[in-house]
């Protein structure tokens, strides 16, 4: 009998050890020999900040998974080849996941691919429904690991982890019931404190999607606070430059569509990013595809802002630190270009 | 500067916003996209927050600007749901 | 609740003509935003001067009545609604922008409208695409 091939895509979850136990197990009932490939899908390209430390970590991964499959197969025939994929494009959504694990599995004549039920490749949300619709989409044969689900959310560091996101939510909620209450009045306070638990406990999964760090989170905020009046300043001057334009009668108005490949993250910093460009007049986040913001401008003046980059320094300086935020500008890395009414 | 003249500011400050926002309801009107009219009532929706706020100050009544506050989110939602209902399979946001 | 604060009946000269001054500029560009939405030729175009509106328009005005309000609850209360305005106005023109471009309205760009704005919206812009995706 033919070697079965395997591609079991892995990611750092609590059950990923069942799920190679899974595929190894299955994979030698249906045939003598296995061929397990393990991959890890690497979500960035090196470029972000966090890069390197990411592709340390699916190497460390990797290995471990590869201790584990010898570990399982015994004596049985099984090749191993692990590798990661995907490290040289965006991958956004569920479809990008599907096609690269559809084109690696062309590419070595792959039958089956194993999915981790908890699969989460880096900081987006869980994706397996849409990952399930997007392989069935494209005609690759997949299988869910059966695993206990009972080892959800314990792992190690999940402890510290899900007490952070509470009390996180916790103080957030609380805060504002008493900015909007009296903080003085012992009523108030008390159903303040009892509303805010239960926001907390129903909702700090959804509030925070990524682990908070305990330094870095603090630090961001009070940096976010010193991003605002530079926010303003530029606020401020686009409002008067587009009045400017707006009142004179002949309207000397230049709209154009550019795109921008932003090199900030996806999630937290591009909204931030894209709200930020928003609320600057003269310039209008259409769409934010992957780290590519869809940008309409209505101003040259506006336009150049948007090229030389001072919003993404801006936010690269929030999230990232002071070193970060020194790129060179979206013009100059040659990031930045108009495009037609076609691109929409 | 007498308290009057001042209440009087701001009730002059909300009549002129009223007058903006009557105007701006021409665009909610006309259109003709829906998009153009949900732009023209989220900038009306603004601007009933700032009558709002422009009233707790004239009239002296601070608790307004709980209505306020609460027309700022309605206003809020009311885009984000309209956006995403016009668009068949709801792929906004 | 806020408790009923009667608004403090001694403000000085400055103050008062800093207020009158942030309301003025609150209402010029609310103005200035409310003429955009009515003369640009299209969707996009209007999203740009309404968020005007949303930022210095409502900025300023609610500053106005901060000051006037003075070092009191309710001025915190004001603050507090204009960071509201600032977090959710962009995300909601972000949405509408983008259901325009999902329902297939086409942008005026530059090259096609050369002199008359006000003419060419009423040609280049779609009547009702009702849920239409492309």
């Amino acid at each position: 009998m033919a070697a079965n091939r395997l591609l079991v895509p892995l990611s750092d979850t609590v059950t990923v050890r069942q799920t190679v136990g899974y595929a190894v197990q299955s994979g030698l009932e249906e045939a003598d020999s296995l061929e397990c490939h393990l991959v890890v899908a690497l979500p960035y390209d090196g470029d972000v900040p966090e890069g390197d430390q990411q592709l340390e970590d699916a190497e460390g991964l990797l290995s471990r998974a590869r201790n584990w499959v010898e570990e399982d197969a015994g004596d049985a025939d099984v090749t191993i080849e692990t590798a990661t994929i995907g490290a040289d494009e965006y991958l956004f959504g569920p479809r990008d996941y599907a096609e690269i694990f559809d084109a690696y599995a062309d590419e070595h004549g792959i039958d089956r691919v194993i999915i981790d039920p908890e699969y989460q490749p880096g900081v987006t949300a869980q994706l397996l429904q849409p990952l399930e619709r997007e392989l069935e989409r494209i005609g690759l044969a997949y299988d869910e690991a059966p695993v206990e689900r009972s080892a959800r959310h314990s792992r190690l560091a999940g402890g510290t982890e899900d007490f952070d996101r509470l009390f996180a939510t916790f103080l957030i909620s609380y805060g504002f019931y008493l900015v909007l209450g009296d903080p003085t009045y012992w009523f108030d306070l008390l159903t303040g404190a009892a509303v805010a638990g239960i926001t907390a406990i129903s909702l700090a999964r959804v509030t925070f999607t990524v682990p908070l760090d305990r330094v870095q989170s603090p630090i961001r905020v009070v940096r976010f606070v010193f991003y605002i009046p530079y926010l303003l300043w530029e606020i401020v001057k686009a409002n008067i430059a587009v009045s400017a334009v707006i009142l004179r009668p002949s309207m000397p108005i230049e709209p154009s569509l550019t795109r921008v490949n932003t090199r900030v993250r996806s999630g937290l910093p591009l909204t931030a990013l894209a709200n930020s460009i928003t609320l600057t007049p003269g310039t209008l986040t259409v769409r934010a595809n992957n780290q590519q913001l869809l940008v309409h401008t209505l101003i040259p003046a506006a336009r150049d802002d948007l090229f030389d980059g001072g919003l993404e320094k801006g936010i690269r300086f929030v999230f990232y630190g002071r070193e970060s935020a020194a790129i060179p500008s979206p013009r100059e890395r040659d990031d930045a270009e108009i495009v037609g009414g076609e691109e929409l | 500067m007498t308290p009057t003249s001042l209440e009087n500011v701001f009730l002059v400050a909300a009549g002129l916003f009223v007058v903006l926002a009557i105007a701006m309801f021409y665009r909610a009107v006309v259109g003709p996209t829906t998009q153009d009219r949900l732009l023209a009532v989220n900038v009306l929706g603004t601007n009933t927050v700032v009558i709002l706020a422009l009233l707790a100050a004239g009239l002296d009544q601070s608790w307004f600007l709980d209505v306020a506050l609460i027309y700022a989110l309605l206003n809020f939602l009311m885009s984000i749901a309209i956006s995403k209902f016009t668009v068949e399979r709801g792929g906004v946001l | 609740m806020i408790e009923p604060i009667a608004l403090q009946s001694t403000v000085g000269t400055v103050r008062f003509w800093a207020i009158v001054l942030l309301l003025g500029l609150g209402v010029f560009f609310t103005l200035v935003s409310t003429v955009g939405v009515l003369r640009l030729p299209d969707i996009y175009a209007r999203a740009h001067t309404a968020s005007q509106t949303d930022t210095l328009g409502a900025g300023f005005a609610l500053a106005g009545v901060a000051v006037a309000f003075g070092w009191q609850h309710a001025a915190v209360y004001t603050v507090l609604l204009l960071f509201f305005v600032f977090i959710t106005n962009p995300t909601a023109a972000h949405a509408i922008a983008r259901s325009a471009a999902e329902t297939g309205v086409e942008p005026v760009l530059t090259e096609e409208n050369a002199a008359e704005p006000e003419a060419s919206a009423e040609r280049d812009v779609p009547t009702e695409t009702d849920g239409e995706t492309q």
